[in-house]
């Protein structure tokens, strides 16, 4: 089992009443809202956060992309990693990921991957993304071409590490005379590329035929994890081979302190103000960002997604978290890691204001305690 | 109580319309077109809104199909018509629609619509002013209007409260509640996620064809604008934009009535179509 350690670089400071105030924490909230001078001591401390992973031997970390929003603040990742690149030693950077169509032309992609794969003597993951609904709004791009423009940008990308330069390229939307970016990667013959998911069959479907990784994204019901971890299997059998268990990521907030009770009082209420203000609109979905039929299963399926949970109750039964002691967390880990069949687990703890040295107090008990345990379970 | 009368006076005319046009679907070059009408007189034909009222034989195409011959098609992505994928911007909706005319025999014809569908005859227009006996436009964008930013529809699309309060002039009125209604069953929600879905690769990126304004000149023919005074989703300045750029053209405003005047003031509706159009 690799254990890998998220971070979203969320907003902590949003007031009082903003549930009141304002409809969403994404796209549309009044960026005078941000201040910068906290955002300056913000930045210093989620990076040394990340790095302290990389010296508790977490196997990599994680950052991404979103853009006009409270809920992530990295628009460039690449930005963090960058700065990450230069902190950590030994840990894999996971950029999960890149949303390739916002990206124009999506050569960039291609360009700043594989400077931070340089960097980073060759410990970058590439994820790819077709990007959340809200950065549609954010970002002005179609969302009615979003998935075809994401293949192609990855066609496009995955050519331009693989085959040498220069060469021309044409698809439906882009098109280039020159394609030849440097430095290429370090990795051969490129990083691994991982592509996030939130359980749509298209995506599973299409990541288990190019052989690449699944991870899927947190804030889901156990059950929708159950549900696609074995479409995912069942979708490699039918493109001829076994799904290896490092190509299935679950995505899981996981916290731990002293004892069960302590657990719970310092997570519980930064996690609610993560569910309920930054997460406010967060599946808003541009028409045709998916399919009529998808967007209609997305509307009868909220009671399975975070946002819709109501109490500590439904969050410990639908394990949107795991929270506990030590012996609590190897437990319940252990369970899920066998029933599930993944070979990733993508875990954070400092979702909305969880105080920074709380943070780092559950990242080394976890460390410490429970991952040399549950290593081997799975 | 009377809006009850008034909503069953409706539906029964909405029933007896039914006996009007009939859906037909035309092959134009591999893309299914569904199109209906009824009625003989000067060719007039309507495009449908991105509420897609071209689905169905309503009382106004009736009531105008006792002048014209009126052909009513649907666009492409809405409904039973195909030939979405080959759709990036209104433009390419002319395109479609000039060799609908050709598959049709009609060289001349009246030509018009209500928002996206006006927008499309104005960018056909432009295009093919020979094709155009007359052309009407209601309540369409299209055009840049400085200060005067369409409200984002995309954002308040799910909330049908307030979809009510940016489409009518009377949100509380009976026709409102019939064209919006409170609850929808699945197949209307999958129509409007469609209906939508063709809207936003139309105009997501831009809201307006930055070129439009200075091709209006070639417009030759007489042209109406017609508007709902109270138009909260394009208002009347858009008319007065179409105006000052054609050359030909009359602004009509429709006293208290909002975005969709087909419905909402039908019969000055009707009547200021069928004074312009007619011979």
């Amino acid at each position: 089992m690799k254990y890998f350690f998220f971070h979203l670089m969320s907003w902590p400071y949003l007031p009082d009443d903003f549930d009141a105030k304002y409809d969403s924490a994404w796209v549309w909230l009044p960026n005078s809202l941000y201040d910068p001078v906290k955002g300056h001591e913000l930045y210093r401390e989620y990076i040394n956060t990340l790095a302290l992973a990389d010296e508790l031997g977490f196997d990599g970390i994680c950052v991404n992309e979103h853009h006009q929003n409270a809920y992530g603040l990295m628009p460039s990742p690449n930005v963090i990693a960058g700065a990450l690149t230069q902190r950590t030693r030994r840990v894999k950077i996971a950029v999960v990921g890149n949303a390739l169509p916002l990206y124009n032309p999506p050569l960039r992609v291609a360009e700043e991957f594989a400077m931070l794969d340089v960097m980073s003597g060759g410990r970058l993951i590439a994820g790819m993304v077709i990007g959340g609904g809200p950065e549609y709004f954010a970002y002005g791009v179609n969302p009615t071409f979003a998935r075809e423009k994401f293949r192609e940008a990855l066609d496009l990308i995955l050519k331009a590490w693989t085959v040498p330069g220069p060469f021309e390229w044409n698809s439906k939307h882009y098109y280039f005379r020159y394609v030849n970016p440097w430095p290429r990667p370090l990795q051969q013959p490129h990083p691994p590329i991982w592509i996030p998911g939130v359980g749509s069959k298209e995506t599973i479907e299409f990541v288990a035929q190019r052989r690449f990784a699944y991870m899927g994204v947190p804030y889901f019901h156990i059950d929708v994890f159950r549900r696609v971890f074995q479409q995912f299997r069942d979708a490699c059998a039918a493109a001829g081979y076994t799904a290896s268990p490092e190509q299935m990521g679950w995505g899981v907030p996981i916290y731990v302190a002293e004892t069960d009770k302590q657990a719970r009082a310092e997570f519980e209420q930064p996690f609610w103000y993560f569910v309920k203000n930054l997460m406010k609109n967060i599946r808003l979905a541009p028409p045709g960002y998916t399919s009529p039929q998808s967007a209609l299963a997305i509307l009868k399926n909220q009671s399975l997604f975070l946002y819709s949970q109501k109490s500590w109750d439904d969050v410990e039964k639908g394990v949107f978290a795991i929270v506990g002691s030590p012996a609590t967390v190897r437990q319940k880990l252990e369970h899920y890691q066998k029933e599930l069949g993944c070979g990733v687990v993508l875990t954070g703890c400092q979702t909305g204001t969880m105080p920074h040295e709380l943070a780092r107090k559950s990242m080394e008990l976890f460390a410490r305690e429970v991952m040399p345990h549950t290593r081997g379970a799975g | 109580m009377l809006d009850i009368l008034k909503k069953l006076k409706f539906g029964a005319r909405v029933l007896l319309a039914k006996s009007g046009g009939q859906p037909e679907t035309i092959d134009l070059h591999g893309r299914p077109t569904v199109l209906m009408h009824a009625g003989d007189g000067p060719p007039f034909v309507y495009l449908h809104s991105t509420l897609g009222e071209g689905f169905m034989w309503l009382p106004f195409f009736q009531s105008l199909a006792k002048k014209f011959r009126v052909i009513v098609p649907t666009h492409p992505g809405f409904g039973g018509s195909g030939g979405f994928d080959r759709i990036d911007a209104v433009e390419d909706m002319a395109f479609h629609y000039v060799e609908l005319l050709d598959a049709l025999g009609l060289d001349e014809v009246v030509l018009g619509g209500v928002s996206l569908g006006g927008w499309i005859a104005a960018e056909f227009a432009v295009r093919w002013p020979e094709r155009v006996k007359k052309l009407w436009i209601a309540d369409a964008p299209g055009l840049w209007v400085e200060g005067r930013p369409l409200p984002d529809l995309f954002r308040v699309m799910q909330d049908r409260d307030a979809l009510r309060r940016l489409l009518f002039h009377d949100p509380e009125g009976y026709m409102a509640s019939l064209v919006i209604k409170k609850e929808v069953d699945e197949q209307t929600m999958l129509r409007g996620f469609q209906a939508m879905t063709v809207l936003a690769r139309l105009v997501w990126e831009r809201p307006y064809d930055p070129k439009l304004a200075e091709r209006l000149r070639r417009v030759q023919c007489p042209t109406l604008l017609l508007w709902g005074d109270d138009d909260r989703l394009v208002p009347p300045a858009y008319g007065e934009a179409y105006k000052k750029h054609l050359p030909h053209a009359e602004l009509k405003l429709i006293k208290g009535c909002g975005h969709l005047p087909m419905f909402e003031k039908e019969a000055e509706f009707v009547e200021a179509l069928v004074a312009f159009a007619k011979d």
